[in-house]
């Protein structure tokens, strides 16, 4: 039994026909045909699949996508300006090296600008809690905390 | 993802409806759980019914809404818990399990009832309502009613509730004056599920227990209220030797199994730690004030 649902994704309003036992994550992948987000775990362990829904981080893979029904919802493909240009988070990301094999790296993007929408200045500390829920198997995280503190820097130097 | 339909009710009685047509079928809340579980193919529910957008289950009501304690609403999400400041400032140990669970992803999603309906050992709010000795509020078509939240607790995984019950609120009673709180969890990573946690809550007269309540996860089949140890403690004096006596009971009082988690050994010594702890931590504290 399809339901249709209407919700915003990066800024446009969009409409879907939504099976119930879809997830979010099935949603921008398939119909949507946003496929920056990825599906690590399928279990809400890595977090490779984080958007945001109203501002949050959420795991899209544990998400009903019934759920969105006028909601707004942010990917990794709505963080590029206008010119297609990376966003300052991006940028922070490749300037300090904080991806190798990019699979985690939309969800920690993600999970990043959550943080920095509401603490532009985060601790140490608050990153790593803040980052808890992405795993990455390859950089370490050293310098994905160094991309975040970056990315902070330069979104202050710009507002 | 194995097939389901899915109802987004936007009132209770709309939810009674649809399960008297549906009876197999579930609750879902946040869902962080019970997605899993059927990913995982341990649940196949034919039908999900949302509890996410019911306004009966929203809300947090502090003591200037409803006179004395707060109203938590069951479809309250953990990361609302932690950032609500009245309640945070009142309860801080709300906070302190809050801020142990999962990742803020979780949080985001996961709800207080859902934490409690589960009926998980290792439920960390669940630990913390035992202390705080809270009451939850059970509805059903026609008839509500107001439990302890111990009661609510039958077995692993297994709840009190009649199968078209939901959980609608938590209750709290405000909280006694000159009281002292303290939240400690073990977890592989910070943000794992409980290996052991003890919640515990002492009303003091300078260093002398008027009352004490603890609570431990993950060490018995149900989230476990600590009786013996809140005997041993009501009215004594908080002095070095019984903080040994209750840590030696502590680790007697638990009935904790070997699992993927950690062994029964590991447990029931890191109880008794956490107890001591707990203790000399809320002497010094209350020394400070």
């Amino acid at each position: 039994m399809k339901q249709e649902i209407s919700f915003t994704l990066n800024g446009s309003k969009c409409t879907a026909a939504v099976i119930g036992h879809m997830r979010l994550i099935d949603l921008l992948r398939g119909p949507m045909h946003q496929t920056g987000t990825k599906e690590g775990c399928g279990e809400g362990e890595c977090g490779a699949c984080t958007v945001l829904v109203d501002g949050q981080a959420v795991n899209s893979c544990l998400y009903p996508a019934l759920e969105v029904e006028g909601k707004q919802i942010t990917t990794i493909e709505g963080l590029m300006d206008s010119h297609n240009t990376l966003s300052i988070i991006q940028q922070a990301f490749v300037d300090t090296g904080a991806i190798q094999c990019g699979f985690c790296t939309p969800g920690m993007i993600l999970s990043t600008k959550a943080l920095l929408d509401k603490h532009p200045e985060p601790s140490e500390d608050e990153i790593r809690s803040a980052l808890l829920g992405n795993l990455c198997r390859c950089t370490g995280y050293v310098q994905i905390i160094q991309a975040v503190q970056h990315a902070a820097e330069n979104l202050k130097g710009k507002s | 993802m194995r097939k389901f339909d899915y109802f987004k009710p936007q009132s209770l009685d709309e939810v009674w409806s649809l399960k008297q047509k549906f009876p197999s079928a579930k609750y879902i809340a946040g869902g962080t759980d019970l997605m899993v579980a059927i990913k995982n193919r341990e649940l196949l529910p034919p039908a999900l019914i949302s509890l996410r957008s019911l306004p009966e289950l929203s809300g947090i009501e502090d003591q200037a809404v409803i006179g004395a304690g707060a109203r938590i609403g069951a479809a309250v999400t953990i990361s609302e818990i932690l950032h609500h400041p009245i309640l945070n400032k009142r309860f801080p140990i709300l906070r302190d399990a809050a801020q142990r669970m999962g990742s803020v992803q979780i949080r985001n999603v996961a709800t207080i009832g859902g934490n409690l309906c589960n009926c998980s050992p290792c439920a960390d709010m669940a630990v913390v309502l035992l202390v705080l000795e809270a009451r939850v509020r059970l509805q059903s078509p026609g008839s509500q009613r107001e439990i302890p939240v111990h009661a609510l607790f039958s077995g692993p995984g297994v709840s009190c509730l009649d199968s078209d019950e939901v959980l609608t609120d938590i209750l709290l009673d405000p909280p006694l004056p000159q009281t002292q709180t303290a939240f400690f969890k073990k977890g592989r990573v910070k943000m794992d599920l409980a290996i052991a946690s003890v919640a515990m809550l002492l009303n003091l007269e300078g260093n002398r227990c008027r009352r004490a309540r603890l609570a431990a996860g993950s060490v018995a089949p149900i989230p476990l209220r600590l009786y013996d140890l809140e005997k041993l403690l009501d009215g004594a004096d908080i002095q070095p030797e019984l903080i040994l006596e209750a840590q030696k009971l502590a680790e007697k009082s638990v009935a904790p199994i070997s699992d993927i988690r950690s062994t029964a050994e590991y447990r029931r010594h890191i109880i008794g730690i956490y107890v001591r702890r707990g203790l000399e931590q809320i002497l010094v504290e209350r020394s400070q004030t």
